[in-house]
């Protein structure tokens, strides 16, 4: 009987940890992964898998939500959630040392707050350069038409 | 033939009926219709808009109009206007053409720094986005509820319908709402912002702009955005075009017909296809009545955002600018302009703020759209 408790108490202690690998935030994790590091709102993974492999899983992973966004940036592929999840992005670099790191973030207010008010600057700056573009024609355009009613007189 | 049989065949045609497919919450959407109708009769709020779109809520919230859906395969007829016109956002872009043809961007070169109150001005827009993220909306449908406050019809309409195209009826009906509410939601908060002595601020006389200027400004505008905000130039430079084409004076036909015929028309399909998206399956819900409320923040933070811009700028400027002009960074154009305007004269009845006004109020036009730009570039 002793012989037959201790596989069922460790198969009972192994699920939930095999739960917990399974997703962050509701985000998949990728099988195999090794954490580095993890805190309440974000996972560093390193993988074996290459950075096109672990693409493909999220791909094939994530495919059904409508909000979710792949950019690929120089550095890594960026994965971005627009809607309701839990996560706001997962980071996977292009870079293989020993494995492939992989960043998954929790949705919070920093990001928002951050994007929307780098964007709210950036209306100003638009604007800005269109002044700037209008006072550089304004005076371009008023100096030859000066000079042609010099020339004319 | 027996009773029976004649029954069974009343029956049947019964049932082709709307009578008998009627829902009790189509009637609530006959009075929303009806009302919207009313605002533009009765009241002259927005009649180019809101009387087509008044009449598209009310028509198709009956059973069984073959209005907004597919028969055999086909879509239907406003269902094509709706597909063609704003599911493709043509529409948007084609009233950008005529506006574009319609404008004077005179005093808005000759004193570009008026261009900052128009992108001051989209605080509320910012501001919104956050209010409606919290409410539980996604980012994009906040990005599409956030933009009510920059008060520029067709930019709604276009980054509603590029984002959230759920939320098109709403968005459309708040945004063109309050634009004609402008003349009641903007003087108190233009009031409570300023003192007496600001409101009798007098600005110099804006310099006359040559024609050479006029035809090169939506050339250099077209080109800017472009190249900072691409994601927004189906807009912008379709409205430079209308621009470039009124102010080169070569092709008045062209002209015309942009901020004639061609505009009216677009009017038509953009209204009745608004309009017939709210069916009461889709409308009747929290979430309209939250945009509603939400966008009259939203204009009230955007007119603060123009005032409070204006105020910075004179801790900086030697020649002060009037903070009255400050509320015409929303668009409406002109009627925040006209607001302004009318602001100013009852302080000074000398102290005419118009032209003045202009500036700002076409630059709130761009810096919508460079907003827009902004929320398009962060979803795409």
């Amino acid at each position: 009987m002793k012989k037959l408790l201790l596989p069922i108490f460790i198969f009972f202690l192994t699920i939930p940890a095999s739960l917990y690998a399974e997703d962050f935030l509701g985000a998949p994790l990728i099988p195999g992964g090794k954490t580095v590091e993890r805190t309440k709102s974000r996972l560093e993974m390193k993988s074996p898998l290459s950075h096109d492999e672990i693409v493909a899983f999220y791909r094939q992973a994530l495919k059904k939500y409508e909000d979710i966004k792949f950019r690929d940036w120089k550095d890594a592929t960026y994965i971005e959630d627009d809607g309701r999840l839990s996560w706001h992005s997962i980071t996977i670099s292009k870079q293989y040392r020993d494995g492939t790191n992989l960043v998954i973030v929790k949705d919070n207010w920093t990001w928002i707050i951050g994007t929307l008010v780098l964007r709210f600057i950036g209306v100003f700056v638009v604007l800005l350069f269109l002044m700037l573009g209008m006072y550089i024609s304004g005076t371009i355009i008023s100096r030859s038409v000066k000079k042609l009613e010099a020339k004319k007189s | 033939m027996t009773l029976n049989e004649i029954m069974d065949m009343l029956y049947g045609i019964f049932h082709t009926t709307g009578v008998f497919n009627f829902q009790w919450k189509l009637i609530i959407m006959w009075g929303i219709g009806s009302l919207f109708i009313y605002l533009a009769i009765a009241k002259k709020y927005e009649p180019l808009l809101l009387l087509p779109i008044g009449f598209g809520i009310f028509i198709v919230n009956f059973p069984l109009v073959p209005l907004m859906g597919y028969s055999h395969g086909h879509a239907q007829l406003l269902q094509i206007f709706y597909h063609y016109g704003l599911e493709w956002e043509v529409i948007p872009c084609i009233i950008f053409l005529g506006l574009g043809a319609m404008t004077d961007f005179g005093p808005l070169i000759a004193n570009p720094r008026t261009l900052l109150i128009g992108a001051g001005a989209q605080l509320g827009v910012f501001i919104t986005f956050t209010g409606t993220v919290l409410a539980g909306f996604t980012l994009k449908e906040a990005a599409s509820v956030g933009i009510i406050g920059g008060a520029d019809g067709p930019t709604t309409v276009y980054l509603t319908q590029h984002l959230a195209p759920q939320l098109l009826g709403p968005n459309a009906l708040a945004a063109y709402s309050y634009m004609a509410m402008v003349p009641l939601i903007q003087p108190p908060i233009m009031r409570l912002m300023t003192s007496v002595e600001e409101r009798k601020i007098r600005m110099r006389q804006l310099r006359p702009v040559s024609k050479q200027e006029k035809i090169l400004f939506p050339l250099v505008t077209a080109g800017i955005i472009a190249l900072l905000v691409p994601s927004v130039i189906p807009l912008m430079g379709m409205f430079m075009l209308g621009n470039l084409m009124k102010e080169s004076g070569v092709v008045e036909r062209l002209t015309e017909t942009s901020q004639g015929a061609l505009m009216n028309i677009v009017t038509i399909f953009l209204g009745i296809s608004v309009g017939a998206t709210m069916h009461a399956d889709k409308f009747l819900s929290w979430k309209p009545l939250f945009i509603f409320g939400l966008g009259l923040v939203d204009f009230a933070v955007c007119t603060i955002g123009g005032i409070l811009t204006v105020k910075v700028m004179n801790l900086l400027l030697k020649e002060k600018i009037n903070p009255l002009i400050g509320s015409a960074g929303v668009s409406a154009v002109p009627m925040a302009a006209r607001v302004s305007q009318v602001q100013g004269l009852k302080y000074d009845k000398t102290n005419h703020l118009l032209m003045h006004a202009m500036g700002p109020n076409l630059a709130g036009v761009i810096g919508s759209a460079a907003a827009a730009g902004m929320f398009i570039a962060m979803f795409d």
